[in-house]
């Protein structure tokens, strides 16, 4: 067998027992190498960053950062076959393109399957999920509760309460968070569709305002308005963002 | 259906009661004017006869006019025209009786008829009106039998619905993931693959044997909950911990089956497995004066995604112990420094269990 046809797979799942029957499993194939085990979401984007896996083989039920988070993070770079008990999450599975569905337990054919239809989608460009599948799963789960940040190989979850606001830089969104700023590859709209409507308010072009932070609004000169937060940052208000903002208070 | 005349055996018992009356009669009304006791029994016990197959009649009343539905004014006033009807055909009855055994050659028959006929009227109506009594007395007695049986219909659906939804408690997925567990043991540890295969049947079968019971004493629910933490330890590996302290009055209470359970899945489910270095789950019982305290303690992710799993757990497990002990407030959940509690606490209950 010819080098280039070795298909470089990552095992992602909390359970040991399942990452060794995996294991055993794929030992069968001549042609898959392991080039990684992870027990958890941020081990799984770690090491899809370093090693660039050609598949993903992920569980779903995981600690802190479960298959979809962990999918939402690497986006676009490696295709997927979710392994979960759980048959509800099948049809988002699909939704945002993965390659298979294992469904636990599942024997030597099943899997021997999933990996036929791996290697059949390699390299056509179906094989990964488009951007706009990635955020569609995204809003199925909102409101959003945390966001993920991912800053190369580590992973950043942040609780939407402890983000004071959110402002918009090009494709990029900054988060402030206390006296730290963090960027994420969204945009303002799209945070601020998946975001609680009553706690996050758009209240600039520029600016979605956690509501919670607000101390006073003040008038200044000019007749537009100002946002003053609790620590005394200041932030425009547009007149539809002031709208908005009344209809809230 | 009629009540009497649809059973031989009553209609002889109620015949009988009318053969009594008929004596009486003899008695009160017959023998003084007669003066003679074979005419005057020969009079009124045949008429009693007779008179007992008309008053039956009153039945089709107290079902048309029952007591408790139709208006007052309504049943006076049918009761009354039947019993007039009714009384009326009896002394006719009792004329042409006395007739035919006047040309018999009981001569003193007439003289039991002809001067008291307004009274025997009046004996006839009032007769009429003691067996419409009965029959009501008879429709109160099968309306309460009927609400009782209902009642107890009702009560044994409720309690297989309970069981059912018992039954279903075990979460399908705890069993698709200890068989994948076996599947993956089964090459490199086939002694342990094969302890699991029977923790689990053992699991499965308790939980199917404890779920039939009124209530079973907390030692053996304990137990199924240790048979379920060995299964998720061989699972989840050394990310679950387990420490237990029960009392040995606390585990010889009696409880509702399956009590803990859902608590324990809630505590591994949501707690343990959410965590990446896993934790400890804290299981107590204790007795103090009249109530008995379980607490489930287990480290969780406070940032964790929040499902509608626990809170439902929670409430279902309130409701089955609120119908069990009527209405107290049992279960207590709370959630501090990324440490969730539940606290049960229920009344002492011992004896043997039913």
């Amino acid at each position: 067998m010819m080098p280039e046809d070795i298909l470089r797979v990552i095992v992602v799942d909390d359970e040991e027992l399942a990452r060794t029957l995996l294991r055993e499993l794929l030992g069968a194939h001549a042609d898959i190498e392991i080039i990684g085990e992870c027990g958890n979401g941020f081990e799984a984007v770690k090491a899809v960053t370093e090693k660039k896996p050609d598949l993903l083989l992920l569980d779903i039920q995981m600690p802190k950062l479960d298959g979809f988070d962990v999918l939402e993070l690497i986006g676009t770079e490696v295709p997927v076959v979710f392994v979960t008990a759980y048959d509800q999450y099948a049809i988002k599975a699909f939704q945002v393109h993965a390659v298979d569905y294992l469904l636990k337990p599942f024997g030597a054919e099943r899997l021997a399957e999933a990996l036929a239809r791996a290697r059949a989608r390699i390299g056509t460009r179906e094989a990964l999920p488009a951007k706009a599948l990635v955020s569609e799963a995204r809003a199925a789960r909102a409101p959003l509760e945390r966001i993920l940040i991912r800053d190369k190989a580590d992973v950043h979850v942040i609780p939407v309460a402890k983000i004071d606001y959110f402002e918009s830089q090009d494709d990029y969104v900054s988060l402030k968070v206390g006296d730290k700023t963090l960027l994420k590859e969204q945009t303002l709209s799209e945070l601020e569709q998946l975001l609680d409507p009553g706690r996050f308010v758009r209240i600039h072009r520029r600016y979605l305002l956690n509501v919670a932070r607000l101390a006073k609004i003040e008038q200044s000169v000019t007749d537009s308005r100002v946002a003053v937060l609790q620590d005394g940052t200041e932030i425009p208000i547009s007149r539809s963002g002031y709208a908005k903002l009344r209809e809230i208070l | 259906m009629h009540p009497i005349l649809g059973s031989v055996r009553r209609l002889a018992f109620y015949l009988l009661a009318w053969i009594v009356i008929g004596l009486l009669l003899s008695v009160g009304l017959g023998y003084g004017l007669a003066g003679d006791w074979l005419t005057a029994v020969l009079f009124f016990v045949p008429l009693g006869v007779v008179y007992a197959l008309v008053t039956q009649s009153a039945w089709y009343v107290c079902r048309i006019f029952p007591l408790v539905r139709a208006r007052g004014w309504h049943v006076a006033g049918a009761q009354i025209l039947a019993a007039i009807f009714a009384s009326a055909i009896w002394v006719a009855a009792a004329g042409a009786w006395s007739r035919t055994l006047a040309a018999m050659g009981f001569d003193a028959a007439g003289s039991m008829y002809d001067p008291q006929r307004p009274l025997l009227f009046v004996v006839g109506a009032l007769l009429f009106w003691l067996v419409s009594i009965f029959f009501y007395l008879l429709i109160a007695f099968d309306a309460s039998k009927d609400a009782e049986r209902a009642n107890v219909e009702l009560s044994l659906l409720a309690r297989e619905a309970e069981l059912k939804a018992l039954r279903a408690q075990i979460d399908p997925h705890f069993i698709f993931n200890s068989l994948h567990s076996i599947s993956a043991l089964t090459a490199t540890d086939p002694a342990a693959a094969r302890r699991m295969c029977l923790l689990l049947a053992d699991f499965l079968r308790e939980t199917l044997r404890l779920g039939g019971n009124e209530q079973i004493p907390l030692s053996e629910e304990l137990a199924l909950a240790d048979r379920y933490l060995a299964i998720e330890q061989v699972r989840l590996g050394a990310r679950l911990n387990v420490a237990r302290d029960a009392d040995s009055s606390a585990a010889n209470c009696l409880v509702p089956p399956l009590l803990l359970q859902p608590l324990v899945e809630n505590a591994v489910t949501h707690g343990i497995a959410q965590l990446v270095e896993g934790g400890t789950i804290r299981m107590a019982a204790a007795c103090s004066g009249s109530t008995l305290t379980i607490t489930l303690e287990n480290p969780c992710d406070p940032d964790r995604a929040r499902t509608r799993g626990v809170g439902l757990g929670l409430e279902l497990l309130r409701k089955r112990l609120t119908n069990h002990f009527g209405a107290i407030d049992a279960v207590y959940a709370q959630e501090r420094d990324g440490q969730f509690r539940v606290e049960v606490r229920i009344p002492v209950v011992t004896g043997a269990p039913a």
